[in-house]
């Protein structure tokens, strides 16, 4: 294994794809998880440009970073005590234990299952260049129908996130 | 074998998949817990985009990951918008607390 600059680079997004993961799971305050799963996410979309996948890298930023971000710093904005914030992501020690075990014991199926798999190589070779094109092609031919449903749930969810919030008025 | 293959983004994935497994089950905050809910759909979605890039080679499964992140978008705006009412009728957002519909 040579180790060039593309897989420095590469080591660099992992490690800021997977660091912050563990911060948000042990930090004890809601502000510091809420931005270490912004550095999370930005590693992740680091890691689509790696898959070559553009497309998808530009709407984790718009869509995770952009929208799912900063709605979490909303929330916790309207939600709690700034004066109290340094114990307000408490965890619970009996139920981080059971689930530790559980993770561990996934954990180490999850290894076995990686290390003993021989992951094949079975479409076709030729990947396309640019995948904004071809996911366009296929957004507008063969997931025509999940994509008209995806925009009726948007627009459910518009409507309804609204009547949940709202300031009742008598 | 070499770093920038598939055994590494699954590799990767794992990793957020369990955190997101641990933030979910021990946290109190709803905040927290949402926050895993976040991690797990980010890992699968990374999932189908490397098995789409380098073992499939073809476009199908980004455009999986294209509707998971949909999905998360949506399930953000619905659970923070739950999450308001809920703090607005019990000044509270501890998951512990909220044991109305619990016998």
């Amino acid at each position: 294994m040579n180790i060039g600059l593309k897989e420095l680079v590469f080591l660099c997004v992992a490690l800021l794809t997977t660091v912050p993961c563990l911060i948000v799971v042990f930090s004890r305050n809601v502000l510091y998880s809420a931005f270490a799963l912004f550095f999370t996410f930005l590693g992740t979309s680091g890691l689509y440009f790696f898959l070559d996948a553009e497309f998808l890298a530009i709407v984790q930023v718009v869509v995770y970073i952009g929208g799912v971000s900063v709605l979490l710093l909303f929330a916790i904005l309207l939600t709690k005590n700034v004066d109290e914030i340094r114990k307000t992501n408490m965890t619970s020690a009996p139920r981080m234990a059971l689930a530790g075990g559980a993770a561990l014991v996934l954990l180490g199926s999850f290894v076995y299952a990686l290390l003993g798999t021989h992951w094949a190589r079975t479409g076709t070779p030729d990947y396309p260049a640019t995948t904004t094109k071809g996911l366009g092609d296929l957004l507008l031919s063969k997931y025509l129908l999940p994509f008209e449903a995806a925009s009726v749930l948007l627009l459910a969810v518009l409507v309804g996130s609204l009547v949940i919030a709202r300031r009742s008025v008598r | 074998m070499e770093l920038t293959g598939i055994t590494s983004y699954l590799a990767i994935s794992i990793v957020l998949f369990l955190a997101g497994l641990l933030t979910v089950v021990s946290k109190k905050n709803i905040i927290g817990i949402f926050m895993g809910i976040e991690l797990i759909l980010n890992s699968a979605a990374l999932n189908f985009a490397a098995f789409s890039r380098l073992t499939a080679r073809n476009l199908e499964g980004q455009m999986v990951s294209l509707f998971v992140i949909v999905l998360a978008a949506a399930e953000a705006a619905i659970a923070l918008a739950l999450l308001l009412a809920i703090y607005k009728r019990y000044r509270d957002i501890n998951a512990d607390h909220l044991t109305t519909l619990k016998w």
